[in-house]
């Protein structure tokens, strides 16, 4: 029997494999995340933070000219702070698997039968899945506090799902980074960018009440946009317009970053 | 020896001062040898300056705001952030000397104590004034308006040396009791907290709730009071003088902590 | 010095870490006595108590219990005054990496209370006694690691100390750097500097030393010159390699010629207490057992042998002759234990 007519040679068993190595990949990153408490407490606890310290600064501004209609501030900085801490937790991703490059693991992976693309998929499937564990954290922790979903369970679903892409979404740059330097160090680097992408956003507060240079960065910013869209999941409701906001800008930052995170990958082989 | 050192040439182990100065300056010279080290810590409060003052423009229209620019309410609080952890920083590379063993040379020279502690604190009111003058400067570049002067602007000054001041021998004696990096989370985190705590965000009169109860004895409230008067009005005797107080007592507390974990350096 | 006492005295020195059951206990009782003029070398395997021990004398750690005067003051209630009379060079040689070695030798001036005035002079003869004349403007960083052993020597210097300790000089030097080293610790010697070193290397504490402690878990076990020491062993170890299945039978047969004693992994020891010439006794003896001799030496006492007899195990492959990288030698500190023994 040759390789050719072997039973493993069959696209399906392929294909399989190839999903097999990828459940594999993203469970060891899910562990990964949930062994390492001091790394995954500042993107949880953090947020919550800056919503208490908010609801109180600002309750008093939700009257002002420009502010959506809402109920309480909280409301308001739901969306804005799951962002928050989806973008800081997709730093520690990054870091990880640089870390795993330092560290010589990711050439073990590699010189293993996994496929190269299960292991940043999985890499990015664990990602996902704690960005969809922050924005339903961050709902239920709020929840006794005054908050509401306008759009209901279904909402509350898309705003989950949200979370989750908007995770795959940058972690897919953080990943890139990670391949292209091999530096846990660089990669902590890009953590001041993401805090600058936040802030020139409408993530804290909204763009009506911006003026000048700062108003338009934030009107071109798609962190702006990710937001407003799980926001008006929020406050206003289930609409069209909501869920695609919510759900087709980070996918279409994600399809940015995973290809830019595969070539990266491509070129990292290539140079071995 | 080819040379032996006269009573004249030698001294009874150095005085404070110029120990002090000593130690000082090899800090100083660290700026300009290792200035990524020192841009950091000059770019993050031009940021927080500018984000703040751009993202919450609007929180002035607020009824009893007591200024029409938001980047005179948020301008002295970006600098004092940036003078809590330029002392924070001073805990950083002092744990760095610990571990390196540097520190124990320190230790180990007939220089009086206070040159341990005062040297490094000279070193880091040098860096928090450069800071301070870059950020007020940038601040008043992006629309902010000093409304009395260098009266004001001497306020601002004694607020963030306070401001260093305490940050500074809170993250000294951490550095000195813990001996590793493991200190600088609760270093960062405690200050954050302590400046967070108060009428950074808005002022009293306008928030509610639980931070307005803390932020009322939060003693940090009245050296922010006392930063921005500059900002939003005259400087009064009755808006200073709280976070005069505030800045010896909490700056004495932080520096015996320090003192005193300095000595149980002798206990590890 | 305040009087015509020994420069170093300890008694009863203890130092111990936390308390109850769990204390460890680094330093479990030192006596010592440094004569004037001396250089005394302390030796023992990493862990044994050497650096805590020094760290005690420099007045960089307090003693739990016991007494110590360096130079004639006491090291806890005079500690400044041991501080003007003492040189110490560490475990590491700490310094600060971004400073020119002529900045940290003005650093250390100002420290020590130099006369402004004879800075210059003073840095520039130090330099030039350490051979670091050329590098004196570059930063330390990209000094190699004898080059700082060197600095940390001249920083140790600047204000003419009467006794100078150094701990572990030449951990992590390649051996050029290491006989240089030796040798400027003679020369200072022999301008009068009174010497207390500490050494896991045998052939330095040998080689340099007029008298030797040998210290493990805490306690000095040996004290002496080299030559006192090893002429206690007495008798040479004969050591011998045989299979496994007879070597029980070969240590019967070894027991009559003397002490066993304690030898690497695979092989036996015996010191013969008949002397050298015994060798060929023991050799028709293994013979006529039938045992066949796979290796054979001859060891004359070494001060290895002398910690052998002390305390049970050997000292040279505790560490090797000698940590792998310096980062061996220090333990990283943990929360409320000591940094280094």
């Amino acid at each position: 029997m040759n390789l050719a007519t072997s039973p493993l040679a069959s696209p399906a068993a392929t294909t399989h494999s190839r999903l097999t190595q990828t459940w594999a990949m993203s469970k060891r990153s899910i562990f990964a995340i949930a062994r390492q408490p001091a790394l995954v407490v500042p993107s949880l606890i953090f947020p919550l933070f800056f919503a208490a310290l908010g609801a109180s600064a600002f309750n008093k501004a939700t009257a002002l000219p420009g502010f959506p209609r809402v109920d309480s501030f909280l409301d308001f900085a739901l969306a804005g702070n799951i962002v928050q801490g989806v973008l800081f937790g997709s730093v520690t991703g990054g870091t990880a698997l640089a870390t795993d490059i330092e560290l010589g693991f990711f050439d073990r992976l590699l010189a293993s039968p996994t496929s190269r693309v299960s292991i940043l998929l999985g890499r990015l499937a664990g990602a996902a899945a704690f960005g969809g564990f922050q924005a339903l954290f961050f709902t239920l922790a709020l929840m006794p506090f005054g908050v509401s979903i306008a759009a209901g369970p279904v909402g509350l679903l898309v705003v989950v799902l949200s979370g989750a892409t908007i995770a795959t979404a940058f972690g897919g740059f953080t990943a890139a980074m990670a391949l292209k330097t091999g530096s846990s160090e660089a990669v902590q680097g890009s953590f001041p960018l993401l805090f600058i992408a936040l802030f020139f956003s409408s993530a804290f507060f909204p763009r009506e009440t911006m003026r000048g240079n700062y108003r338009t960065i934030a009107d071109v910013n798609p962190v702006s946009h990710l937001v407003e869209g799980m926001r008006g999941l929020v406050v206003e409701g289930l609409t069209a317009a909501n869920v695609a906001k919510a759900l087709l800008v980070p996918a279409a930052i994600g399809a940015v970053s995973i290809t830019l995170a595969l070539r990266t990958l491509s070129s990292r082989l290539a140079s071995r | 020896m080819s040379t032996m050192l006269s009573h004249a040439e030698q001294a009874p182990g150095g005085g404070v001062l110029r120990t002090s100065v000593g130690i000082a300056g090899r800090s100083v010279r660290t700026i300009v040898r290792l200035p990524s080290a020192f841009f950091p810590s000059v770019l993050m409060p031009i940021f927080q300056a500018i984000a703040f003052s751009g993202t919450y423009f609007a929180i002035t229209l607020i009824p009893g705001f007591p200024t029409d620019r938001s980047m005179n309410w948020f301008l002295p609080l970006a600098c004092l952030m940036g003078s809590g952890f330029a002392g924070v920083g001073l805990g950083l590379t002092t744990i760095r000397d610990l571990e390196s063993g540097f520190f124990d040379r320190l230790r180990m020279a007939p220089t009086p104590r206070l040159s341990l502690l005062l040297g490094p604190l000279l070193s880091c009111w040098f860096r928090v004034i450069i800071l301070v003058t870059v950020v007020l400067g940038v601040g008043l570049a992006f629309g902010g308006r000093l409304t009395d002067g260098v009266l004001g602007l001497f306020t601002v000054y004694v607020a963030a040396l306070g401001i260093a001041t305490m940050g500074a021998g809170w993250a000294l004696g951490l550095a000195y009791r813990f001996g590793d990096m493991r200190a600088a989370a609760l270093m960062q985190l405690t200050l954050f907290n302590a400046l967070f705590l108060t009428n950074a965000q808005t002022p009293l009169n306008v928030m509610t709730g639980w931070l307005h109860s803390i932020a009322r004895v939060n003693p940090i409230t009245n050296v922010l009071r006392l930063a921005r008067q500059g900002f939003l009005g005259e400087v009064t005797w009755h808006d200073s003088w709280g976070g005069l107080v505030a800045i010896l007592v909490l700056g004495g507390l932080t520096l015996l902590f320090a003192q005193t974990g300095l000595r149980r350096l002798n206990q590890r | 010095m305040s009087s015509s006492a020994a420069p170093i005295i300890a008694q009863g020195l203890v130092r111990h870490f936390g308390s109850g059951d769990g204390a460890i206990r680094a330093v479990d009782g030192v006596d010592l006595s440094v004569a004037e003029g001396e250089i005394f070398g302390f030796l023992g395997p990493n862990g044994a108590g050497k650096s805590t021990t020094v760290r005690m004398l420099t007045t960089l750690l307090t003693p739990t219990a016991g007494s110590a005067r360096v130079a004639g003051f006491d090291v806890v209630t005079q500690a400044n005054d041991v501080r003007r009379s003492i040189g110490v060079a560490l475990q590491d040689a700490a310094i600060d990496p971004l400073m020119s070695g002529r900045e940290l030798l003005n650093l250390q001036a100002v420290l020590y209370g130099i006369n402004p005035a004879s800075v210059k002079a003073r840095a520039d003869e130090l330099l030039e006694r350490v051979g670091l004349t050329e590098a004196a403007e570059r930063r330390v960083g990209t000094y190699s690691g004898g080059m700082r052993r060197r600095l940390d020597l001249a920083l140790s210097l600047i204000h003419q100390p009467t006794v100078l300790f150094l701990d572990e000089p030449t951990t992590g030097l390649d051996p050029m750097s290491r006989i240089t080293l030796w040798e400027e610790v003679r020369r200072l010697n022999r301008e009068g500097t009174t010497v207390l070193l500490t050494t896991q290397y045998l052939e330095e504490a040998d080689q340099l030393a007029d008298r030797v402690a040998i210290i493990d878990h805490g306690l000095i076990v040996r004290q002496g010159t080299p030559a006192e020491l090893k002429a206690g062993i007495g008798a040479p170890t004969l050591i011998i390699a045989v299979a496994a299945h007879v070597s029980q039978t070969a240590a019967a047969v070894l027991a009559p010629f003397g002490e066993m004693r304690p030898t690497a992994e695979g092989t036996l020891g015996v010191g013969l207490a008949g002397g050298s010439k015994a060798v060929a006794e023991v050799v028709r003896a293994l013979d006529e057992a039938g045992i066949e001799l796979h290796h054979l030496e001859l060891h004359e006492p070494s001060l290895d042998d002398v910690f052998a007899e002390a305390t049970g195990h050997r000292l040279e492959g505790a560490g090797d002759a000698g940590p792998k990288t310096e980062d061996d030698a220090a333990p990283k500190p943990e929360k409320g234990r000591r940094k280094r023994r």
